[in-house]
């Protein structure tokens, strides 16, 4: 993934929510281990479900994108595939870039 | 100003969704659960509400039914907030009787038009309503005035207050009621009318029937009828006073002294000596709506009204003729000495003779 991947541009008028917005989503990250390890599909297709709709709308795109393949992933228990997606997650938002205007 | 009520478990959703709506000046409680969003809106009614329809103890569409179904949320507009590519939710959401959706990913120009339009939408419903409510309050006000110059300012209230629940005035069965039946006439003034222009007469009896119906108001009474210059008055009727025996004596004595500077006034002009006779008894009878279909008098019928209209046809101008238990029952409400026993009287159509009392204000 080129870097540009890891830039993210959120409007000004977001700034002081997104460093909770960002520890939530390293929350997530930990349940959805948590979830896999547990083989709770459910709890994975709800947990992609959320950061389908809460990512974009901060302007982090690139969660909305993995939220929607864990969902997928979930509804069909593709493991493979989900443990992907956790391990792409994780590096996103270790390496996260983000500018505000 | 205006509330927005943001229902959703995702506390970043609800942050977001909070901060895009006060940056546009309105203010936003956030809930996280189906039952918290109906106590919050019973506690504190939102103008809008923005429902996202996965929550953690009820679906947005069971709470949004729920508040569609109470009268007094129904108005209240709903916001359905669902994925994006879930078409499935948006049909089970008309159903559920949202007034619109918004997709997440929220797009903050489109949660903004979104919720701005139904506001104001909201906003000319709320004073439709405000301005038909309004129109049906001065119409029942209307309806109450015009009631109140025929029959007694609280028979009109029950009358229309009856209207509002089932359109039926009066609709029950008749009843048995105990009455004190209050009956007034211008002594006389038959005798009179034969004399006097008509003119002169109208204005008379418009005098006449100002003064007595205005006494009978003061002390409650209902007014049952009017006919040529007699007037019958009910009291305990429709409405129980357990003093009416009192009641109707007060009213008596009130009409009479009402009456006086009118006469005084007559008599100058050169008229006949007359006054008000008047007549009261009290006992069981039926009240009830009498006539037909197209003319109904709602009146009480009975022994005590006869006898009442019997003793006001004994009285003689300026007197006031009660029964036994009229007087057993009402002596204590006026000065002890001011009414006589005028002995046992037989009256028309009475088989035994009856005690009856004088009283002359």
């Amino acid at each position: 993934m080129n870097n540009n991947a890891y830039q993210v541009t959120v409007a000004r008028d977001l700034e002081d929510l997104i460093p909770v917005f960002l520890r939530n989503r390293k929350k997530e990250l930990e349940t959805l281990r948590a979830a896999l390890a547990a083989a709770d599909f459910e709890q994975l297709r709800q947990l992609g479900h959320r950061m389908k709709g809460v990512g974009n709308s901060y302007g982090f795109e690139r969660v909305s994108v993995l939220g929607k393949r864990v969902e997928d992933g979930a509804r069909s228990g593709d493991r493979a595939s989900l443990e992907d997606c956790i391990a792409q997650y994780e590096d996103y938002l270790a390496r996260v870039q983000v500018a505000y205007e | 100003m205006s509330d927005v009520l943001v229902v959703d478990d995702d506390p970043d959703m609800a942050a977001f969704l909070a901060r895009m709506l006060e940056n546009e000046g309105m203010r936003v409680a956030c809930v996280p659960d189906g039952c918290q969003a109906m106590a919050q809106v019973g506690k504190m009614p939102p103008d809008l509400v923005l429902l996202d329809v996965m929550l953690p103890d009820a679906s947005g569409f069971a709470i949004c039914e729920q508040l569609k179904s109470s009268p007094v949320t129904a108005m209240l507009p709903v916001v359905l907030v669902t994925a994006l590519d879930d078409s499935a939710s948006r049909v089970r959401g008309i159903e559920a009787g949202a007034d619109d959706f918004l997709s997440k990913p929220v797009r903050r120009e489109e949660l903004i038009a979104r919720v701005k339009t139904l506001r104001r939408l909201h906003q000319t419903r709320r004073e439709l309503e405000a301005r038909r409510l309004a129109s049906e309050v001065q119409r029942k006000e209307a309806l109450r005035k015009a009631f109140s110059r025929y029959i007694s300012p609280r028979l009109a209230e029950r009358i229309i207050s009856d209207l509002g629940e089932d359109g039926a005035p009066f609709g029950g069965e008749p009843q048995r009621v105990n009455v004190v039946a209050l009956f007034a006439d211008l002594r006389g003034f038959t005798r009179l009318t034969e004399s006097a222009g008509v003119e002169d007469v109208v204005s008379m009896l418009n005098q006449y029937f100002a003064v007595v119906t205005e006494a009978a108001y003061r002390h409650e009474g209902t007014i049952f009828s009017i006919a040529g210059d007699s007037l019958l008055i009910g009291f305990n009727v429709p409405f129980p006073q357990p003093d009416a025996s009192s009641r109707a004596l007060r009213a008596a004595q009130d009409m009479i002294v009402s009456f006086a500077p009118v006469l005084e006034h007559w008599t100058g002009q050169g008229g006949r000596p007359t006054g008000i006779g008047i007549g009261i008894a009290s006992g069981e009878a039926i009240l009830g709506n009498i006539g037909s279909p197209h003319y109904m008098s709602h009146t009480i019928i009975g022994d005590a009204v006869n006898t009442a209209a019997r003793l006001m046809q004994m009285a003689q101008a300026g007197e006031l003729l009660m029964s036994n238990a009229v007087h057993h029952a009402a002596a204590g409400a006026v000065p002890a000495g001011r009414i006589e026993p005028r002995g046992n009287l037989a009256l028309r159509g009475k088989s035994e003779p009856i005690a009856v009392y004088s009283m002359r204000p």
